[in-house]
């Protein structure tokens, strides 16, 4: 991602001149009880509403699973239980992508639970070994052999039509290992931000400026939130969609067994739109009351561009890998809206500060 | 000199000027001091947080940002066992799946926690000898690397065990501090292990910047070394020649923690081919070729030409993190007793790219990467006691350290040094010795307001 140059250029020079000064009249843009209000309702809000709503469908999808794998179990229903509670972790899972940072990252959770592809022939081995499916031997399994996509590949099959009746005991012994793995690796990640739980992220957050040791100014702050919306534009934009579409490459597709890609992206847009308003399900204070303060151009044209970027998504009406060769065009207009929104939230390159990054600049310190 | 020079030339006098008028007190920064905020001269970008290492260069053209993309991508890609669809090839014997499982956030790795096997250490293996180049001489049935993972049915070459005792020191004012030292063992090797083994621990190192250092010209380099100590300082700096494999001669190392490697595609196709089991043209064998673990199949590269080649641009055009509080009064007094304790003397703050027009971004730049790519006796309680081309088993290439205040926020840890041994800034200062012993020795004898503003510094590069 390209940061501006001469943004930050100016921006620090604006510091310089203000920082030299003992009265706070070059302070009067910024208003540091709001955006101390704005992390703590980020962290409680968003971050940790979300994980922990993560960590409860994670659990939901593992108690599925067990049913499904109880005596008796092995019905269209019980599968089809599994299903829906995979997807609905699912959509938990991409809209936290909105905020790829903190315990998520650093402690690695995000590669062992949603890695793409799975090594398949790994995958057929395990199954036809005698391998003990243990927690600890789960643990140790590569990444690519574990997490939502090799569990997606049990449930849904290959083709994504998988009969209950078809499912071997085997897959079912490897399918409750992998549940319980999941749920546990969304369970530390939720604990990673619970505020009362020794060293967690809540704290290093919400005292950004403040004696945090991660974060020095509440603007380091404000721009992790930025970069991580913007990362996710890019990442869906560029990466997700885009790579597969120029190679028209269905191969390539996440999340193909369920068909559910196109799922994963609006909720990636969704997840921005939560930072953003500082809402997952309770509301409360978020960046957008900073923004419309100051700005409401900028609020309304974010607002609509985040809806344009979802409807885009919308109008793409076959799964994805049928897509990109069925509807260039839907594809290729996603991929522009969905960069325009990113733009808006953080251009690069430009002189003036129309994007929200630059904004933060202005705004925080 | 490009329009844009000129123009934020300007915007700094500009700044300067506006500076001065806004207020009288203190005085506005010299612009020698501020161009210290930006490590990687134009190529510095404004990012403290999860991301500050993944930035590509600011001023990259749209043609040459979609290569460093396409490189970003291969970086993050997942490779599995063939045969599959997307990204095969992986192994047969390998230490992980993606560069960024070790390299995570394109920064620093750090030692296995509890036993596991998985993580960002590798271990370097050699017996006695050099190789056909002066190079280790790989170990009979394991190579130059451990491979503590294989694909399914595959047998590993051994699993790695690591043992810490703990050690309690004193700083000279009573404040004790405690050093935790590795001891690593191979369990359970596919065949015995040969009785002259050595090994050399290595976590994943940050790899931003690395095209700046590149760009430095190999006459700054050579000029910083004092081989045999002639200024009587104590401290030597010696350049490592190390196998180029592409020119087919030995050139000067710059990379890896023993610099004995000389450049990013080598570096990266080095990684590709140990690391994953990827070959390459630039290393087309498979790590366990000559191994029971070999598939015999002597197929194409596992990696094109044009992808190595754009997962290497993709290094070399990760920018640096511009320093934070560099103006700060405790901040300043620590960089001060970082020139007093001679850290300084290695840890060379500043330096100059060569001049490149085919590659206008790493031309002609004032850096401050904090490293002279020398190598350097560090004693014997961080030897490896592995010979690695030039560097001998107690010398350590100066690591840089533009960004590492920027460790935590993006790794999440403060594990530094070859091994990730060191807890903190302060533990990873208090292992330096040989060369550093008497650098060690003063910060041990500072106050504790002292050591605490040398750390603020570093944590401001």
């Amino acid at each position: 991602m390209k940061v501006s140059y001469f943004r930050f250029l100016f921006a620090t020079i604006a510091l310089l001149s203000f920082a030299g000064c003992d009265d706070n009249e070059g302070d009067s843009q910024v208003d540091t009880e709001l955006n101390a209000q704005i992390l703590e309702a980020f962290s409680l809000n968003v971050a940790q509403a979300s994980y922990n709503d993560l960590k409860s469908k994670a659990s939901e999808l593992n108690d599925d699973i067990e049913t499904l794998s109880a005596s008796g179990g092995r019905t269209a229903v019980n599968l089809e239980a599994c299903r829906a509670s995979w997807k609905a972790a699912r959509a938990s899972w991409e809209q936290t992508e909105s905020f790829l940072f903190g315990p998520v990252s650093t402690e690695d959770v995000d590669p062992r639970i949603d890695t793409w592809p799975v090594d398949f022939n790994v995958l057929e081995a395990q199954l036809d070994s005698n391998n003990d499916f243990t927690p600890e031997y789960i643990d140790e399994l590569l990444e690519d052999q574990k997490g939502f996509h090799a569990i997606e590949y049990l449930i849904f099959g290959a083709e994504g039509t998988k009969a209950a009746e078809n499912i071997t005991d085997r897959e079912l012994e490897f399918l409750t290992a992998l549940g319980a793995n999941l749920k546990n690796l969304t369970a530390q990640v939720a604990d990673g931000w619970n505020p009362s739980i020794d060293g967690n992220y809540h704290e290093l957050f919400v005292n950004a400026g403040n004696g945090s040791t991660s974060y020095e100014t509440q603007q380091d702050a404000f721009a992790e939130l930025v970069g991580a919306m913007a990362g996710i534009c890019d990442e869906v934009a560029n990466g997700k969609i885009n790579e597969v579409y120029e190679a028209q490459d269905p191969t390539m597709e996440e999340s193909p067994f369920s068909q559910n890609s196109i799922t994963d992206f609006t909720y990636n847009m969704i997840g921005v739109r939560n930072v953003y308003l500082g809402k997952y399900s309770a509301d409360g204070i978020g960046l957008e009351d900073l923004v419309r303060k100051h700005n409401l151009q900028l609020d309304g044209q974010i607002k609509a561009a985040i809806d344009a970027a979802i409807s885009a998504l919308d109008n793409i009406t076959d799964p994805f890998g049928e897509a990109i060769t069925s509807q260039p065009v839907q594809v290729q207009n996603a991929v522009e809206a969905i960069n325009a929104l990113g733009a808006l939230l953080d251009d690069g390159d430009d002189l003036v500060n129309t994007d929200l990054a630059g904004f933060v600049v202005q705004h925080t310190k | 000199m490009r329009k844009e020079k000129i123009v934020i030339r300007f915007v700094i006098l500009l700044g300067v000027i506006v500076s001065i008028y806004s207020c009288i007190e203190p005085e506005p920064l010299a612009e020698s001091d501020f161009s210290e905020w930006l490590s990687g001269g134009s190529q510095t970008i404004f990012n403290s947080g999860a991301g500050a290492f993944s930035s590509a260069f600011p001023d990259l053209t749209d043609a040459r940002e979609e290569v460093h993309e396409i490189g970003d991508g291969a970086f993050e890609q997942t490779f599995v066992s063939a045969p599959a669809p997307i990204n095969p090839g992986l192994g047969p014997i390998f230490n992980n799946v993606s560069c960024t499982s070790c390299h995570i956030n394109d920064g620093r790795g750090k030692p296995p926690v509890n036993g596991e096997q998985l993580s960002s250490l590798l271990i370097r293996l050699s017996i006695s000898g050099t190789d056909a180049h002066g190079g280790p001489n790989p170990a009979p049935g394991f190579g130059g690397q451990l491979q503590q993972r294989g694909i399914f049915g595959v047998a590993t070459e051994a699993y790695m065990k690591i043992e810490y005792t703990e050690t309690e020191y004193s700083f000279s004012d009573g404040e004790t501090y405690s050093l935790r030292n590795p001891t690593y063992t191979l369990e359970n090797p596919y065949i015995a292990l040969p009785g002259d083994l050595m090994i050399s621990p290595r976590v994943a190192p940050p790899v931003f910047g690395l095209g700046l250092l590149q760009a430095i010209d190999e006459a700054d380099i050579v000029a910083l070394a004092d081989v045999d100590d002639l200024n009587g300082d104590d401290i030597s700096g010696k350049p490592n020649y190390a196998w180029n494999v592409v020119e087919g001669k030995k050139t000067l190392g710059r990379f890896g923690w023993k610099a004995a490697n000389p450049s990013i595609l080598q570096q990266t196709a080095g990684a590709y081919n140990e690391d994953m089991g990827i070959t390459s043209f630039v290393f087309p064998n498979e790590s366990s070729y000559d191994q029971s673990q070999y598939d015999g199949l002597g197929d194409e590269y596992e990696i094109s030409d044009s992808l190595l080649h754009a997962v290497e641009f993709y290094i070399r055009t990760l920018a640096v993190p511009a320093r934070r509080n560099a103006d700060n009064t405790t901040v300043l007094h620590g960089k001060q007793l970082f020139a007093d304790a001679k850290c300084a003397a290695c840890h060379t703050p500043r330096m100059r790219t060569k001049v490149d027009v085919a590659f206008p971004e790493i031309s002609n730049q004032i850096i401050f990467p904090y490293t002279d790519l020398l190598v350097h006796d560090m004693g014997v309680d961080l030897a490896d006691n592995r010979p690695d081309f030039d560097a001998s088993g107690q010398e350590w290439r100066t690591s840089p350290l533009w960004g590492i205040g920027l460790t935590r926020v993006v790794n999440g840890h403060q594990n530094f040094l070859h091994d990730g041994r060191a807890r903190t800034l302060m533990e990873a200062i208090m292992w330096h010795g040989g060369e550093a012993e008497q650098s060690k020795e003063f910060v041990r004898t500072l106050s504790k307001n002292d050591r605490d503003a040398l750390i603020k510094f570093l944590e401001s590069l």
